[in-house]
């Protein structure tokens, strides 16, 4: 976490963390329901069902990785500038974009994992 | 960009659509032949309710998943930098165009250049280009009304 003392020498604009935070929220929270929608189809119950959803949330993290965060930090190096590389540029650590989404998105996925077991399998 | 992302958006849900469809289906046709071929042997409770769904039918809801996810994060708006002197360093850069989506429009919340109450003060006003446009207004004979 980040001391006030840091805070002061590098500011933190507001509106772009909530303008990422909010981004990656709303992309959890769809995907998550979408993922519920396969386990439901594939028919997976208990554990299977949640190491799904761990697997498939952490592969949305990496294709955002990939998508969004990274080509802005090649560019950003080609053009020469080193502020601000890696994950550090868009959000405050690794955690809140790997791990961010993970348990707000998991209530979604219950829901639609039950409603399309229970309608395949009627 | 966008268009791109809601093709494949679109694809992915016809895809997870058939699965769905051909899911169930196969549920139902299995449920049936086996409460057929239950009442014909009368052996008692049947020996699996619900057979392992065919392979096609899961790599296609997988596919059908991971296309739909490719879709929408290709879809999401671009993320900002959120240190200030990063976030400033982009606008002074690039001005409105760092900041659209993807249909070539500015976003709703872009603020704009962050100094401008400081570049606005009376302090820094550069009179004398002031004076020079004035200068060139009068000698193209300038009046209120044109």
């Amino acid at each position: 976490m980040l001391t006030e003392r840091e805070l002061q020498i590098s500011p933190i604009v507001l509106e772009s963390v909530q303008h990422n935070t909010k981004t990656l929220t709303t992309l959890h929270n769809l995907t998550a329901s979408l993922f519920g929608v396969g386990a439901g189809i594939l028919g997976l119950e208990s554990y299977p069902g949640f190491i799904f959803y761990l697997v498939f949330s952490l592969l949305t993290s990496a294709l955002v990785y990939a998508f969004r965060v990274r080509p802005a930090i090649i560019k950003n190096s080609i053009s020469g500038g080193k502020a601000g590389a890696g994950i550090e540029r868009y959000f405050m650590g690794s955690m809140e974009l790997w791990t961010g989404g993970l348990f707000e998105g998991l209530s979604g996925f219950v829901l639609t994992w039950t409603l399309f077991y229970g309608l395949v399998r009627a | 960009m966008t268009w791109l992302s809601t093709s494949i958006t679109g694809f992915g849900f016809v895809l997870l659509a058939h699965a769905c469809y051909s899911a169930h289906e196969h549920s139902a046709l299995h449920s049936t032949s086996t409460a057929s071929l239950s009442s014909l042997t009368s052996h008692g409770p049947s020996v699996s309710a619900v057979a392992a769904l065919p392979i096609d039918i899961s790599i296609e809801t997988i596919v059908a998943i991971l296309t739909i996810c490719l879709g929408l994060v290709l879809g999401t708006p671009e993320l900002r930098p959120i240190q200030w002197r990063v976030w400033a360093g982009q606008i002074e850069r690039e001005g409105e165009k760092g900041f659209m989506n993807g249909d070539g429009e500015v976003d709703k919340d872009y603020v704009g250049n962050p100094f401008k109450v400081l570049e606005s003060r009376p302090g820094f006003v550069d009179i004398r280009k002031q004076r020079k446009e004035f200068a060139e207004w009068v000698r193209e004979g300038g009046s209120v009304e044109g």
